[in-house]
């Protein structure tokens, strides 16, 4: 007779595991749940729907009882046996439970809806990058210093984009104008085709893809030691006060300067002049953008960003006399720790040249 | 369908495997008469900060050794006719009426009388608190007793009980009266 009974209990058990129930009892939560919240107070709406969650079980209990040949009485008799009563088949009776216990019903009803939640939020922030300010804004889903975050990466983005935006539209100008910005750049590619190692055909485009991927990898782990060095890199180059006064911007902007700048690590001396010079604008009073300047200003400021453009590259020659193969390195290794020391090191070298070259800029323009 | 759902029925208690005895309270009354404050105070819970019921409200409050779950359902005109829904397995029906609301002593009399002739009511013992005692202006329970003409009820047992739900008066009271003699009468079948 026990064995019988935990026949019967293992039987139904399994029943109740296999999608023959599974599908209309979950089909049915997931299409019912949404009117369920964790409030204290119960809609009267909840009572019906628990009313079609019976019947429904009801149905699937009886036609596979039927099926199998258990009679309602040897099931009750098996749920009365010890094995039915532990725990590991009483979690898996819970739905059958829940048909006569509302409370349960609704817990697992709310549970649903906020598993349901959950997966659309997932779903928006992965389709949209981030959430829409109308789903941050409550108390326990995000805290107060969160949002601060993402109202900072929403601003770094934005200026990133604006950087690269405007360096593109200096690029085009400066090329059409000049054919010498060209042949530099092109000399560049050359310079960096020589840095990697012949054998390799990758395309210097997935070079830079992958580092990056790297990078941004490492980033999200929030390393310290590597944020150092870019905040150093960051404060020769961007914006003279640090992010409107937001202090604890500063670090986050670092960080996410680099991927523009692993997208296009070619350009960053120009992209870093061409922040010079905006900074140089901006303090000598001069607010208007690149293109509404005169067309004396222009050519000057372009033959300053030519310049510097030059130095740059002779300082990357010299580097590349230094150390043979530094590319091969950050690409190769899946997490350039190492090269990326070596990297900063340099950088900061060439920084400090950099920086005496931006401070001269400066003081010519505002002199002017 | 009655006979599966019984068998089911039967089926969950077996499986719930609870010795405990335990009571299925359904709370009515008109609105405002206390119904929530009442459910409240007996899960021993703040009073102050109740309002309108929407819905209903469950709680399972634990009353000399017995599992009481007691459904408080809203009692607005237009939620009324949902009541009929929650009476079925019910032990035993609490109807509370505000014993100071002496305008609608006529209305309330009509909602319970209803109840009482309900195929699921049919026999289930009720328990009348006449609430908000602590009004200068509340009458008192006998004469609400016989405005209701409880003294006809033969086919049920009744109890009529003044109270104030909001400081706790005469609630315990009620409660022994359920536990005294519900829980004996549902012993012995």
């Amino acid at each position: 007779m026990a064995d019988d009974s935990e026949w019967i209990v293992e039987s139904i058990a399994g029943y109740l595991g296999s999608p023959e129930w599974v599908i209309p009892v979950t089909d049915f939560m997931e299409h019912k749940c949404t009117v369920f919240d964790d409030e204290d107070e119960n809609k009267l709406s909840y009572t019906e729907i628990h009313q079609q969650y019976k019947q429904l079980v009801e149905k699937l209990l009886e036609s596979y009882m039927k099926e199998v040949g258990i009679s309602e009485h040897q099931f009750l008799e098996a749920c009365s046996s010890p094995f039915a009563k532990s725990k590991a088949v009483q979690a898996v009776f819970q739905p059958v439970v829940a048909t006569d216990d509302f409370q349960l019903f609704k817990s697992l009803m709310v549970q649903k809806n906020m598993e349901l939640q959950l997966q659309a939020l997932r779903v928006m922030e992965e389709r949209n990058g981030m959430l829409p300010d109308c789903l941050t804004d409550g108390v326990d889903s995000m805290g107060e210093l969160e949002q601060q975050e993402l109202c900072i990466l929403k601003e770094v983005l934005r200026r990133s984009k604006e950087e690269y935006e405007q360096e593109m539209a200096i690029r085009t100008l400066s090329d059409d104008e000049t054919g010498s910005c060209s042949t530099s750049s092109s000399d560049r590619m050359v310079v960096d085709h020589m840095d990697t190692p012949p054998a390799r055909d990758t395309p210097p485009a997935e070079v830079i893809h992958t580092s990056q991927m790297s990078e941004s990898s490492v980033m999200g782990r929030g390393e310290g030691e590597r944020a150092d060095g870019r905040d150093r890199a960051d404060s020769g180059r961007v914006c003279p006060k640090p992010a409107a006064g937001r202090g604890s911007g500063s670090k986050v902007l670092g960080v996410l300067r680099v991927p523009v700048k692993g997208v296009e690590p070619k350009m960053s001396g120009s992209q870093a002049a061409e922040s010079w010079l905006e900074e140089a604008w901006r303090e000598a009073g001069i607010s208007k953008s690149f293109t509404e300047l005169s067309e004396v200003q222009q050519e000057q400021l372009q033959q300053r960003a030519l310049y510097l453009r030059q130095q740059r590259d002779k300082l990357q020659a010299l580097r590349k006399e230094q150390q043979p193969k530094p590319t091969k390195e950050l690409s190769a290794a899946p997490v350039p720790a190492p090269a990326s020391l070596e990297i900063s090191m340099e950088e900061k070298k060439r920084l400090q040249k950099r920086k005496q070259l931006a401070e001269k800029l400066k003081e010519e323009v505002i002199k002017k | 369908m009655g006979e599966v759902q019984k068998g089911l029925f039967s089926v969950i208690q077996k499986l719930k495997g609870t010795t405990e005895q335990e009571l299925r309270i359904v709370l009515l009354g008109l609105d405002n008469a206390g119904k929530t404050t009442l459910l409240r105070k007996l899960a021993s819970e703040d009073v102050n900060t109740i309002t309108p019921t929407q819905g209903f409200n469950i709680k399972s409050v634990a009353s000399n050794g017995m599992k009481l779950n007691v459904w408080d359902i809203g009692g607005q005109r237009k939620i009324r006719s949902f009541w009929k829904k929650y009476l079925e397995n019910t032990d035993l029906l609490i109807y509370v009426i505000d014993s100071a609301d002496k305008k609608r002593f006529e209305e309330t009399g009509l909602e319970l009388s209803e109840l009482i002739d309900e195929e699921n009511m049919k026999g289930v013992p009720v328990l009348i608190f006449a609430n908000k005692q602590d009004l200068a202006t509340a009458s008192p329970a006998s004469e609400i007793a016989e405005g209701l003409n409880l003294h006809t009820y033969r086919d049920r047992k009744w109890q009529i009980q003044a109270c104030s739900a909001l400081s706790g008066e005469g609630v315990q009271d009620g409660m022994n009266w359920i536990s005294s003699n519900i829980l004996n009468a549902k012993k012995t079948t």
